[in-house]
């Protein structure tokens, strides 16, 4: 019997020690810590801080956790809690961006004075930029996000109540949390914007953006990990690999002036309203609906108007008829003439702002 | 081996000497079956106790408490000394057993599965390891096939195997769950002759049987299990002679052959198709030689079932026996 | 007492619990387990499948006009022979090494008490903790084997089918040889404790059974269930203690720098496992009926 007791106890002490373990690693470090205590600091000098940050040299690891309720072209499908990006900066300029994971495929950008190489793993791709031009996607903007909300803060200064809610952690970090929310004249999905104001370097180190009548924010980025520090210089340059295909692309290659006029002409893109219920509209090229996208290889194409059936549904007003894509944080309506709205906003104010025409 | 002097030592030193087994109260509840109820078994020392018993009277299931293999429900286990299953680190090193059946690798030849089990005993130094599987395998007269896969083993191959790990090292105490289980009549006896060797060298032996010619042919002490219990529990001849003065006399004319008896004093009574005839006064012989010559058609004489014999049978050849409410009458005091 | 004093060193009763050597019975254990027909195929199989791999990659690259042949590592393997062993791993780490490491779990424990052969080690006697650690030494010997075999035929097959001059990292760098060979062998240290973690769960459930094939079940199982809780947006709050979220992350491997902090987590998580696992298996040892 005592024997039986014994092992009793070896059976739940070594159960408990292994759940605890998976819980510690399954909650975010900190998670349960207090926030810590900071010098307290005004809004307006908070938000002048961050504008006048630096990028230091720095690594850290970037999490995307995408609760908008439709997949977004160029944003990862990520639950948030692994990595998705690794970010390195050696504070001058110089900067390495790592997307994706090993069984996904990599892609690495790397910025080397004036020189962005970009390498896709998938086909083992390099592409060569020289010149210094600004070729970044959403998708790696949004992957630094000292950049994505120091843009967001200027942009929507003039229509939200800016303040700071006290402090947390982030990435192991003490930060302040900048808080924007929409001033109630704005017609947004939005509730708030939450930034996370690293204590130290003063950049974000998080935005997370919560939609009306969502606990979990829709959109949430940041680092997991964060460190400053000098970096491994060779970080920053790139030896493009044997056997890859190395593309130069000209200045030719590039749309020209004119090229790019027309076809934003033919987008006829109009900004309608300002602030958190901006709508932009435009025009599909003629045609476009009935393209197919490709999907990879070997899988055939889709047309766009059968996508449109089936993420949106059918809506009728007086700008004729069309299909409504809505998400947690924005909607996008596309008529079946082909004129597009897109905001983040409820689906009459795009109504409205079709109506403007 | 050793000589008749020296068994005769044995046997009268176990009388003093602490038991190799004794278990008080043993119970073993499987899932609310009772398998084992209140079984107070003692293993003198250099005794050769035979367990007999029916199938599924409970003997593996004592077996496997008293080497600890099995933790039971209630009472208590001493073996060599040491409470069990606690002291099996202590005990075990010293007792061979072979239990359920031989079990081995069928991938394994025999002198491999033997190695295996030879670098597990505590008692066998890694360098002797070779040499005592060797004389092991001899002993139970595998030599031939040691080297063959236990896979293509008969089922007597099987049982001496499991009776040469059980006697990997010299032991003083040697467990043996129906070991002549398979064998044919010369392993048998091979099996006996195993097992009067370890009796001779001073081993105690726990044996294991469903038949009682077994447990007569090899053991100096008996236990009797039914349905979990011990009916019956002490040395074999005591429990053999028990009772065992009758002579039984088939003879249709029973009338003439009671007439007979009488005038020469010796004791009988009728019973169906013969007589019962007392034998305290009187031999076999004799009484055969009386109703002869008084004209008596005797068609067969034999001796009637001792207790142990009838307790048995009634056991075996019954297995529907629930109560045994004539124990006492079938067992004298003296003998258990 | 007279007569057992004629017998040898075995009548000295000690009150000190004598024992075999461990190494003795350690090395038993693994002559045992390396002689099981089972074990040998399924080694042997295990041996092939970057051989395999390794073929059909060099067919489809000679055929595809460079174009990619696949996605992820694939992609990176033609050409890249040091690659091969580390993308044969990550595949068979999903379904079957961890298959492999259940059958081995599953032999230990259930598939000796089923022949009858873990009586008899209880009954020499081998302690029931020590019982335990020299099957978990078994299973774990004989996983780092497999899944150092894997490597091994990997690496040969990798150098001379596909060839390629160190190795590629997903990271569009180059390593030198042995670097690569560096990111081979934590691959393999990687993968087998993976492996080694749903092993103990198999053990686990091995003690309670006499039935190896359900043991492998359950373990398969285990397997199954957690890919697919993986999948399921609504419990992504559970992913990161399932044991399979670990093995995804082992591909990060041929990144470039290497990204330590998925690796490290997942191998804490498979701590965790081995914990829960061996606990639970020590308990019921200490308990079964043999």
């Amino acid at each position: 019997m005592n024997r039986k007791r014994t092992a009793l106890a070896v059976a739940a002490a070594g159960t408990a020690t292994g759940v605890v373990g998976l819980v510690l690693i399954a909650s975010p470090a900190g998670a349960n810590e207090p926030p810590p205590a900071l010098p307290p600091i005004s809004s307006e000098a908070l938000v002048q801080s961050v504008l006048d940050s630096k990028v230091p040299a720095l690594s850290g690891a970037v999490a995307l956790q995408n609760n908008l309720g439709l997949p977004v072209p160029g944003l990862p499908q990520s639950s948030g809690k692994e990595a998705f990006a690794r970010v390195y900066s050696d504070g001058t300029g110089r900067a390495r961006l790592s997307l994706g994971q090993g069984t996904a495929g990599e892609r690495t950008i790397v910025h080397d004075n004036g020189t962005t190489w970009f390498w896709n793993s998938a086909d083992r791709s390099v592409v060569k930029y020289t010149g210094g031009a600004e070729h970044e996607s959403v998708e790696d903007k949004l992957a630094d996000p000292a950049t994505a909300s120091r843009t967001f803060i200027e942009a929507i200064k003039q229509d939200s109540v800016v303040t700071v809610d006290g402090t947390a952690r982030v990435a192991n970090r003490p930060v302040y949390q900048l808080v924007l929310t929409p001033k109630p004249t704005e017609r947004t999905l939005l509730r708030e914007v939450r930034v996370s104001v690293d204590e130290a370097t003063r950049l974000p180190l998080q935005v997370e953006v919560l939609a009306n009548g969502q606990s979990e924010p829709a959109l949430k980025l940041g680092f997991t990990e964060f460190s400053t520090g000098a970096q491994d210089a060779s970080l920053f340059s790139f030896t493009p690999p044997a056997g890859a295909k190395v593309t130069e692309p000209e200045v030719g290659d590039k749309p020209t002036e004119k090229q790019r006029d027309d076809l934003f002409a033919a987008l006829d893109l109009k900004v309608v309203g300002e602030g958190w219920d901006t709508v932009l509209t435009g025009k599909i090229p003629a045609g476009a609906l009935d393209q197919q996208i490709p999907q990879g290889q070997g899988r055939g194409g889709v047309d766009i108007t059968s996508v449109l059936k089936q993420l949106g549904k059918p809506v009728s007003g007086p700008f004729g008829t069309g299909y409504a894509i809505s998400t947690n944080v924005g909607t996008a309506l596309v008529t079946t003439d082909g004129r597009v709205a897109v905001g983040a906003v409820p689906q009459q104010v795009l109504v409205d702002a079709l109506g403007q025409k | 081996m050793t000589g008749f002097s020296e068994q005769r030592a044995v046997a009268a030193s176990a009388a003093t000497a602490p038991p190799a087994a004794r278990t008080r109260g043993l119970r073993k509840v499987y899932r609310g079956t009772v398998a084992v109820d209140n079984v107070d078994l003692e293993v003198p020392m250099g005794s050769v106790l035979g367990m007999l018993g029916p199938n599924g009277s409970g003997k593996t299931t004592t077996i496997r408490m008293l080497l600890g293999l099995v933790t039971p429900t209630a009472g208590e286990v001493e073996l060599l000394g040491h409470k069990m299953p606690d002291g099996a680190a202590l005990a075990l090193p010293d007792v061979g057993a072979l239990v359920e059946g031989p079990g081995f690798h069928p991938f394994l030849s025999g002198r491999e599965n033997l190695m295996r089990f030879a670098a597990a005993e505590p008692l066998l130094a890694t360098s002797a390891i070779t040499t005592a599987v060797g004389e092991a395998i001899e002993r139970v007269g595998l030599t031939k096939a040691a080297n063959r896969r236990y896979r293509g083993y008969s089922l007597g191959m099987k049982q001496r195997l499991g009776l040469a790990s059980a006697l990997l090292v010299p032991r003083r105490f040697v467990v043996l769950d129906e070991p002549t289980n398979g064998l044919d009549p010369a392993g048998t006896r091979e099996v006996r002759t195993v097992i009067a060797d370890l009796h001779a060298a001073g081993t105690t032996v726990l044996v294991s049987s469903h038949l009682l010619a077994e447990v007569e042919a090899t053991c100096t002490h008996v236990a009797v299990l039914n349905q979990g219990n011990v009916v019956a529990q002490g040395e074999l001849a005591a429990l053999l002679e028990a009772g065992s003065a009758n002579l039984l006399v088939s003879t249709p004319e029973t009338t003439l052959g009671l007439d007979a008896l009488r005038e020469r004093r010796i004791p009988a009574r009728p019973v169906p198709d013969g007589l019962l005839v007392d034998l305290t006064a009187s031999t076999a012989p004799a009484v055969v030689e009386v109703l002869v010559r008084a004209g008596v058609p005797v068609h067969e004489v034999r001796r009637q079932r001792t207790g142990l014999e009838d307790l048995f049978a009634r056991l075996t050849e019954d297995s529907a026996v629930t109560e045994l409410p004539d124990l006492d009458t079938l067992i004298p005091e003296e003998a258990r | 007492m007279t007569t057992t004093a004629d017998l040898p060193a075995t009548t000295t009763t000690s009150s000190r619990p004598r024992r075999a050597p461990l190494t003795r019975l350690l090395r038993s254990e693994l002559r045992m387990v390396l002689r099981r027909p089972r074990t040998l195929i399924g080694l042997g199989l295990l041996g092939l499948v970057p051989v395999v791999i390794g073929i059909g990659i060099a067919i489809a690259t000679s055929s595809s006009d460079g174009q990619p042949i696949g996605e992820g590592i694939a992609a990176l393997v033609a050409g890249n022979g040091l690659l091969l062993p580390i993308f044969a791993l990550v595949v068979a780490l999903n379904m079957l090494l961890p298959l492999t490491g259940a059958m081995l779990a599953a032999d230990a424990l259930a598939g000796e008490a089923s022949h009858g052969t873990l009586r008899g080690l209880l009954m020499a006697p081998v302690g029931r903790a020590r019982l335990l650690a020299v099957k978990a030494f078994g299973v774990a010997t004989v996983s780092l084997i497999a899944v150092t075999l894997m490597a091994v035929t990997g690496i040969i097959t990798g150098t001379a089918l596909l060839g390629g001059d160190g190795m590629l990292t997903s990271s569009g760098t180059s390593l030198s040889f042995v670097d690569g060979l560096g990111r081979v062998g934590l691959t393999v240290l990687l993968v087998t404790i993976q492996i080694w973690a749903l092993a103990a769960i198999a053990l686990a459930v091995s003690a309670y059974t006499e039935h190896p094939l359900i043991v492998v079940v359950v373990a398969l199982g285990l397997v199954i269930v957690s890919g697919v809780l993986s999948v399921i947006p609504a419990l992504d709050w559970l992913q990161p203690a399932l044991i399979t979220t670990s093995w995804e992350s082992v591909a990060d491997v041929i990144q470039d720098p290497l990204s330590w902090d998925p690796l490290v987590n997942g191998v804490l998580r498979a701590a965790c496992y081995l914990v829960i696992g061996y606990s639970i298996a020590l308990a019921r040892t200490l308990t079964r009926d043999g």
